[in-house]
């Protein structure tokens, strides 16, 4: 079975990681998802691809960090993220998170953190080309 | 040699990805910063947040062993 966090250039199945996170626990009452998909647009221009550079050892790190902190913070029976790096065009997956717990809040409260704390402290960047050019994404809140 | 690595925007204004600067008893992570900046104070003016050895690291003032690897980052804009 695939390890529960991971960056990697590939895509990613989400029915795979569901089926991942529903076999670590038959407790699991509900699992939330959120999947992160390159815009083609943005800023008022078409964007071709999008391309990430990470702190890669870090940035593993510290998405293990925070699964284990959303598990402990949420009760959650078990997370996974998945988080792609290289270059990724208008309409691919980006990142997939998903929380499973014994009741839909705990899951759809952990799962919506954890995407607002990866975009705090997760060591990632994301660049947009365009045809007019590329430029490093400025963070929105 | 303290290792010092850079990405994305950062990487790109200095043009590199990694520097090593000479280790010296006492050296702090600011003292570091503060060489740095002066040599590329473009890409330094992007710069929000560092790390040692792989962690946040909020306080400048830490002092660094040799063969530490540091890095100085942009905001993060991953998900």
């Amino acid at each position: 079975m695939k390890e529960a966090v991971r960056i990697q250039q590939e895509d990613f199945s989400q029915d795979e990681e569901i089926r991942a996170l529903q076999a670590s626990s038959k407790r699991i009452g509900g699992i939330a998802t959120f999947l992160g998909c390159a815009r083609d647009f943005s800023e008022g221009r078409e964007v071709s691809e999008i391309s990430f550079d990470a702190y890669g050892s870090m940035a593993l790190s510290e998405l293990e960090k925070l699964r284990n902190d959303a598990i402990e913070k949420y009760g959650l029976l078990d997370a996974r993220i998945v988080h792609r790096i290289g270059t990724v065009k208008g309409g691919e997956n980006i990142v997939f998170i998903a929380a499973g717990a014994e009741h839909r809040v705990a899951a759809l409260e952990a799962c919506r953190w954890m995407i607002d704390e990866l975009k705090q402290r997760v060591p990632i960047w994301k660049k947009e080309i365009t045809p007019q050019g590329e430029a490093w994404v400025t963070p929105h809140p | 040699m303290i290792k010092v690595l850079f990405f994305g925007p950062v990487a790109e204004r200095i043009g590199h990805h990694a520097l090593q600067v000479e280790h010296r008893p006492g050296i702090r992570l600011q003292d570091v910063r503060d060489e740095l900046a002066a040599q590329y104070p473009q890409a330094f003016e992007i710069v929000c947040f560092a790390a040692a050895n792989g962690e946040h690291v909020r306080d400048m003032s830490l002092p660094l062993a040799d063969n530490s690897e540091v890095a100085f980052m942009a905001k993060f804009s991953g998900g």
